[in-house]
C-alpha cells in the first residue's frame, strides 16, 4: 500500500478522534493535490507543496484543522489569488507584465487619489469595508459580495446568506456600522429561456432561479429592516449555467468608531447563532466551477439564512458599540471562525477554545467547528472588565454570547479542544500563499458597422421598451420593503405617477444634513467585445447616475466586483485584465476611489457541448456624498411647460446597445468615453443644481436618448416635443445612433424656461443644447429631426409596454 | 421646559421601525424609550401615556404574524396592556404592530392575513379617514401613506362584521381602492375607547414633506425654495394629533 493511499484510507475512515495529525512531509506533488482533492481543500499542487515546505521547517506534521485553516485562507475566495499574481498579458500584438492587477490597477490608482483628496476615503481595503467621509461626525460605507454559486444550486437560500452576509460585513466594519440601504444585482439567463437550450442536467430554469433569488432578498432584507433601494438584472443567455447574484449593503458609523485594533489581554467573544454543518467547505466551493455534480454533492456548503437571528445580533453590536464596549469586530463570513479569528489574531495571537463553541448537533469534530460558516455569526474581541456588560446586553436583545478564547500576544494562533491542541499555527506565514503565474491575451473583436437606416422609429422604440434590458423591474421592486427606516428620499421609483425608474438612490443619513447617494452600473454586453470600454463606461455611468441625483462629483467613491470564468483560458482572463485597465482609468480621471471590491472566479459550467464561461462581468457601484436634502433631484418630468435640453456628445458606435442586440449588428464598434470632457459636464451639472436650475435629470444608458426621454415622461405630467437638430455629436452620426445609440457621458435635463440661459451660461462651451419642451396639451413622445417625424407615440402605450414586461414572468 | 409625555416602544426581536417611528414620536413632542421585550415588566408601564408597537417582524412572523408576540407579551405582563388601556392609556400598532394588537384582542376581531396579491407589497397608497379618531385630528379627509407587508388584508369572520366596523366608525381609515383585498378596503382600525388604533401603512415613514415620492408634493412652485412650502408630511399630523390628544387628556 502507497503512502498516499493510506493517508487517504485513513481519512476515509470515521475520525477515533476529535482531529487528527497528517504525514505530509514524505508525500509528492501529485500525492499532495490528491490530497487536497480528497479533502475538498481546492489548494494547488503548487499550493501544497508549499505547505509541504512550511512543515519541513517547522519540523512536524499537520493536523486536519491546520491544513483547513491554510484552505480556508488561501482560497481565492478569502485571499483573491488571481487578482494578486503574476499575468503575462499580450493585446493587439503588445506584451506587457501585470504584476497584481489589484495592486497596479486598483490600490495603486486609489492612493493617488487619496493623496489628491486628503481626508475624503477614511478607510480603505483592509476592513471589511471601506468609508468615506459624511461630515464632521459620521462617515459612510459599502461593500458589495457576489453568492454565485450557492444561487445556482439553492437560489432562495443562496441570495438569502447572500444579503446576510454582507449586512455582516457591515456590522463588522470599523467598530461596527449601522446597516442602512441595500443593492442587488442579478444576471440571468432569459426568462423566456425554453428547456432544450440548457444542455446539462439538474441545472435550474433562469425563472426558477430569479424567483428563488428575489425571495431570498425579499425575505432576509425586509426582515432585518434595511431598506433595498438599488438594483439592476441583465439577462443573457450566458447566465443560464451561472447565474450571477451581487449583493450589497451601506453602513453609516460615527468616525471615532471606525478604528479598530485587538491587543492582548482581550476577550475574543462570538455573539449570534449556533454553529454546525452547514456551510462546510463554502469558501473553498465557491474558488472551483460547477458541472453537475455540483447540484448533487455540493449541497452542504450552501447555509439556511435566519435573518431574525441576525437582527437580535446586529441590536446587540449596535448598543455595545455605542457604549464604546467593542475594541475590534468582524464578521463571521466564509471559513468561519478559522477566517474571522485568524484576521483578528493574525498579529496580536491568542487561543481559541472550541469546548466554548455552542452547537447545532453533536459529535462536530475540530476542523468542522473551526470552519463552519454557519450563518449569523460575528466575533468581537472586547476588554475583559466589558464583559459583564455585554452579557446584559445580550439578554436584553437575546442574542447568545459565547467566549472564545483570548488575545495573548504571543503571534501564534492557537486552537485548542478536549484539553488538547488541535492548531497552533504562525499567523505569519498564514497569509503568504505562493504567487501565481497565469497568462492573458485579448484581441479586439469589434469592427465598423454601418448603422440600419430608420423607417419605424415608434416601433423600434416599442421593441426596445419591451425588451428585458429595459423593462421595469417594479414586480421586483415592490416584493422589496425599500423604505424601511424612512430615510428613502429618492426612491427607486418615484416621479408624479410613484412608479417611473430614477438614476440612483438618495438616503437621509440619520445625525446629519448630508445624504448619500448610491448607484450601480453593469454592461456586460460591451464587455464581450470590448472590456476596456465596459470598464470606463460602467464607471462613467454609476458615477453619472449618482452626479445626475445631486451627489458631488468631486465626493464620491467606488467598489469594483468582478465576476468571470476561467481565469485559466487566456482569452477570459485577457478580457479581464482589460476591463480593470477601463476602470482604473475612468477611476483616475473622475478621482473616485475604489474603496472596497471582490472578485468571483469559475463561474463556467461543464455542460454536454463543453464548457460553457459567463463573459467578464463587472459591477460597479458606488456612493456620494449630497450636500443638502435641496439637491436631490429626481429623474422625472415635473412641470408641463419647461424645457428640455441634453448634456454630453452623441456619437456614432453602435456597440454593446441592446438596439444593436436586436438589430443583430454582431461586433460593432462599442462606444468609448471622453473621461474628461464627461468629468467638465458633471461638475458644471453639479453646479445647476447647487443653483436650483435643474428641475429633473434623467441619464442615457440602455435603449439610448428614445429611451430615456420616454422613461423621462412616465411621471405622466405632459407630453414631450423633442427636435434632435441641434443635438451635440460627433462626426458621422446617424439617425439610428442618435435616437438609440448608448454612447456615455449624457443626461437628459429638465429646465425651467426662465433658467435655460443660466444653465447654458454654466456650461459654457461644453456639449449642452436644449433640445425641445414639455408639452401639456398632449400625451404624446414626438421626436423630430427638422421635418422629419421619427418617433410620435402615445406615451400611455409606451408606458404600458415597459411597467409590464416583466410582470409575465415575476 | 415642560415634561413632554412619555412613549415606550416595545421592541421584539424582529421588529424593526422602531428607531424612525421613535424619532417621529420625537418630533412632535414625546420623550421615548425603546424597550425590548425581554426587559418589560408591568412596573415599566408606570407613568407611561403611550406604548408604540412599531412595525418589523416579530419573531420573524413565521407562524401567523403577531401571534408569537401576543404570547409571550402575555407571558410578561399578562393583561398588562388592556390595564393600562383601562387606565387611560394610548396604544398605537403600524404594520406587525396592527397585527400583534389584533391578536391580542385590543381592537375589533378580525385577522390580518396574506394578501390576495400574495406577495410582499412596497408601494403608496391613498387613504380615507371614516371616522373621529384622536389619532387623525389633524388630518384631512384624504392623505397617503407608504405601505409594505405581505400580510395586510384584514378580513373578519363574516363580511357583515367588517361592514359593521364602518358603520360603527371602528374603521377609522380605509384604502382608497382595493389594494390588498381587505375587507371593506379597512387599513386600520380603532377601539371602543379611541386611545386603541392600529394601521398596516407606515405615517413613520412619511413624516417630512421630502418623503413623498413626488418631489412636487404640495408645492406647484418649483422657485419659490423655502418660502411657504409645507415642511411636514402627512405622518407628522397624525403622530401630532396623538401628542394633542394626549397631552388635553392628562
Amino acid at each position: 500500500m502507497s503512502e498516499t493511499e493510506s493517508i487517504l484510507d485513513q481519512i476515509a475512515e470515521a475520525p477515533a478522534d476529535h482531529y487528527r495529525t497528517l504525514k505530509i512531509s514524505d508525500l509528492d506533488g501529485e500525492r499532495l493535490l490528491e490530497l487536497s482533492q480528497f479533502m475538498h481543500l481546492s489548494l494547488s499542487k503548487e499550493d501544497m507543496l508549499a505547505v509541504r515546505e512550511i512543515y519541513r521547517d517547522w519540523n512536524r506534521e499537520p493536523t486536519d484543522v491546520e491544513l483547513e485553516v491554510i484552505a480556508q485562507t488561501w482560497s481565492e475566495h478569502c485571499k483573491h489569488r488571481i487578482f494578486g499574481a503574476d499575468i503575462e498579458h499580450e493585446t493587439n500584438g503588445k506584451k506587457e507584465t501585470v504584476k497584481s492587477l489589484f495592486k497596479t490597477y486598483i490600490y495603486d490608482v486609489s492612493n493617488r487619489i487619496f493623496d489628491r483628496k486628503p481626508g475624503f476615503v477614511l478607510s480603505a481595503f483592509h476592513d471589511n469595508a471601506g468609508f468615506i467621509k459624511l461630515d464632521e461626525k459620521l462617515a459612510i460605507c459599502l461593500k458589495a459580495e457576489t453568492h454565485n454559486h450557492p444561487s445556482a444550486i439553492e437560489p432562495y437560500a443562496g441570495a438569502n446568506t447572500g444579503i446576510g452576509g454582507v449586512v455582516r460585513d457591515i456590522l463588522g466594519a470599523g467598530k461596527g456600522a449601522k446597516p442602512i440601504a441595500s443593492l442587488d444585482v442579478f444576471c440571468f439567463g432569459a426568462p423566456d429561456t425554453t428547456m432544450d437550450n440548457i444542455k446539462a442536467e439538474d441545472v435550474l430554469h433562469p425563472l426558477g432561479i430569479m424567483r428563488g433569488v428575489v425571495r431570498g432578498v425579499r425575505d432576509y432584507g425586509n426582515r432585518m429592516g434595511i431598506p433595498t433601494v438599488s438594483g439592476a438584472i441583465q439577462f443573457d443567455n450566458s447566465y443560464i449555467y451561472n447565474p450571477l447574484v451581487y449583493c450589497g449593503t451601506a453602513g453609516s458609523i460615527p468616525i471615532k468608531y471606525i478604528d479598530k485594533e485587538v491587543g492582548a489581554g482581550m476577550k475574543v467573544i462570538a455573539v449570534g447563532g449556533r454553529t454546525g454543518r452547514d456551510g462546510l467547505h463554502g469558501a473553498t466551493f465557491s474558488s472551483a466551477a460547477l458541472d453537475t455534480e455540483s447540484h448533487e454533492s455540493d449541497q452542504q456548503a450552501v447555509q439556511i439564512g435566519n435573518p431574525i437571528e441576525e437582527k437580535k445580533a446586529a441590536d446587540f453590536v449596535l448598543a455595545a458599540r455605542d457604549a464604546d464596549l467593542i475594541e475590534f469586530i468582524t464578521d463571521c463570513g466564509a471559513g468561519g471562525y478559522s477566517s474571522a479569528a485568524g484576521e483578528m489574531l493574525e498579529e496580536c495571537g491568542g487561543t481559541i477554545n472550541l469546548d466554548n463553541v455552542t452547537l447545532k448537533e453533536p459529535g462536530m469534530v475540530s476542523w468542522e467547528i473551526f470552519i463552519s460558516e454557519s450563518q449569523e455569526r460575528m466575533v468581537l474581541a472586547v476588554k475583559e472588565e466589558s464583559m459583564q456588560e455585554l452579557q446584559r446586553l445580550a439578554d436584553l436583545y437575546e442574542t447568545e454570547l459565547i467566549v472564545l478564547g483570548d488575545a495573548d500576544g504571543s503571534g501564534i494562533l492557537k486552537v485548542t479542544h478536549h484539553g488538547e491542541t488541535v492548531c497552533q499555527l504562525d499567523c505569519s506565514k498564514l497569509h503568504t500563499a505562493p504567487t501565481r503565474c497565469l497568462s492573458a491575451k485579448w484581441e479586439l473583436k469589434t469592427k465598423s458597422v454601418d448603422a440600419p437606416a430608420v423607417d419605424n422609429g415608434g416601433k423600434d422604440l416599442r421593441a426596445l421598451l419591451s425588451d428585458f434590458a429595459v423593462v421595469s423591474r417594479e414586480p421586483i421592486i415592490r416584493e422589496y420593503d425599500h423604505e424601511v427606516q424612512g430615510n428613502t428620499i429618492l426612491k427607486p421609483l418615484a416621479g408624479a405617477s410613484g412608479d417611473a425608474p430614477q438614476d440612483a438612490s438618495v438616503m437621509r443619513i440619520s445625525g446629519s444634513e448630508r445624504l448619500m447617494s448610491m448607484s450601480v452600473s453593469i454592461l456586460p454586453e460591451w464587455g464581450k467585445t470590448d472590456p476596456y470600454a465596459m470598464g470606463t463606461a460602467c464607471v462613467d455611468e454609476c458615477i453619472r447616475q449618482m452626479v445626475a441625483s445631486g451627489a458631488d462629483p468631486d465626493r464620491l467613491a467606488i467598489l469594483d466586483n468582478f465576476c468571470m470564468g476561467n481565469p485559466d483560458a487566456e482569452e477570459e482572463l485577457g478580457a479581464l485584465v482589460e476591463t480593470v485597465k477601463g476602470i482604473a482609468a475612468a477611476a483616475e480621471v473622475y478621482g473616485a476611489p475604489f474603496v472596497s471590491g471582490k472578485d468571483s472566479f469559475y463561474n463556467y459550467f461543464e455542460t454536454e457541448e463543453g464548457p460553457v464561461s459567463i463573459p467578464v462581468t463587472i459591477l460597479i457601484s458606488g456612493m456620494g456624498i449630497v450636500e443638502d436634502v435641496s439637491h436631490v433631484t429626481g429623474s422625472s418630468l415635473r412641470r408641463e411647460d419647461s424645457l428640455i435640453a441634453v448634456i454630453g456628445s452623441t456619437e456614432s458606435d453602435l456597440g454593446g446597445s441592446v438596439y444593436a442586440r436586436q438589430k443583430g449588428l454582431a461586433n460593432a464598434t462599442v462606444p468609448g468615453t471622453d473621461m474628461d470632457a464627461a468629468m467638465g459636464l458633471y461638475r458644471s451639472y453639479y453646479e445647476a443644481v447647487k443653483q436650483g436650475l435643474i428641475l429633473s435629470a434623467h441619464d442615457v444608458s440602455e435603449g439610448g436618448l428614445a429611451v430615456t426621454l420616454a422613461e423621462a415622461a412616465f411621471s405622466g405630467k405632459a407630453g414631450l416635443e423633442i427636435d434632435l437638430s441641434s443635438l451635440p455629436t460627433g462626426e458621422d452620426v446617424s439617425v439610428a445612433a442618435m435616437l438609440f445609440g448608448e454612447s456615455p457621458s449624457r443626461l437628459v435635463v429638465e429646465i425651467a424656461p426662465e433658467n435655460l440661459e443660466r444653465v447654458a451660461a454654466v456650461f459654457g462651451e461644453q456639449s449642452f443644447a436644449p433640445l425641445g419642451r414639455a408639452a401639456g396639451e398632449h400625451s404624446n413622445l414626438k421626436v423630430t429631426r427638422g421635418a422629419d417625424v421619427l418617433i410620435d407615440e402615445p406615451l400611455d402605450e409606451l408606458k404600458s409596454l415597459w411597467k409590464n414586461g416583466l410582470a409575465h414572468y415575476y | 421646559m415642560e415634561e413632554r409625555p412619555r412613549a415606550l416602544l416595545l421592541k421584539f426581536p424582529g421588529t424593526n421601525c422602531d428607531e424612525e417611528t421613535a424619532r417621529a414620536l420625537q418630533v412632535v413632542g414625546f420623550s421615548t424609550e425603546i424597550v425590548p421585550i425581554s426587559a418589560l415588566t408591568t412596573e415599566t408601564l408606570d407613568g407611561v401615556s403611550l406604548v408604540m408597537l412599531s412595525g418589523g417582524f416579530s419573531y420573524g412572523d413565521y407562524v401567523m404574524s403577531g401571534r408569537l408576540a401576543r404570547l409571550v407579551t402575555e407571558q410578561k405582563i399578562d393583561a398588562g396592556l388592556r390595564e393600562f388601556r383601562d387606565n387611560g392609556g394610548y396604544l398605537l400598532g403600524i404594520c406587525n404592530g396592527f397585527q400583534i394588537l389584533t391578536q391580542l384582542g385590543l381592537l375589533p376581531e378580525g385577522s390580518l392575513v396574506e394578501n390576495t396579491s400574495g406577495r410582499f407589497q412596497c408601494q403608496w397608497v391613498k387613504m380615507k379617514k371614516q371616522a373621529d379618531s384622536p389619532f387623525l385630528s389633524l388630518l384631512p379627509d384624504e392623505f397617503e401613506f407608504p405601505m409594505a407587508h405581505a400580510e395586510g388584508r384584514f378580513v373578519t369572520m363574516s363580511a357583515e362584521d367588517a361592514r359593521r366596523y364602518r358603520e360603527n366608525g371602528a374603521a377609522a381609515v380605509t384604502y382608497d381602492h382595493d389594494v390588498n383585498g381587505s375587507f371593506e378596503q379597512i387599513a386600520g382600525l380603532q377601539d371602543e375607547t379611541g386611545r386603541v388604533f392600529g394601521m398596516m401603512p407606515h405615517p413613520e415613514r412619511f413624516l417630512y414633506r421630502e418623503d413623498h415620492y413626488d418631489p412636487d408634493w404640495k408645492n406647484s412652485a418649483p422657485d419659490s425654495a423655502g418660502s411657504g412650502k409645507e415642511k411636514w408630511g402627512s405622518g407628522y399630523y397624525l403622530f401630532r394629533s396623538l401628542y394633542e390628544s394626549v397631552t388635553s387628556s392628562n
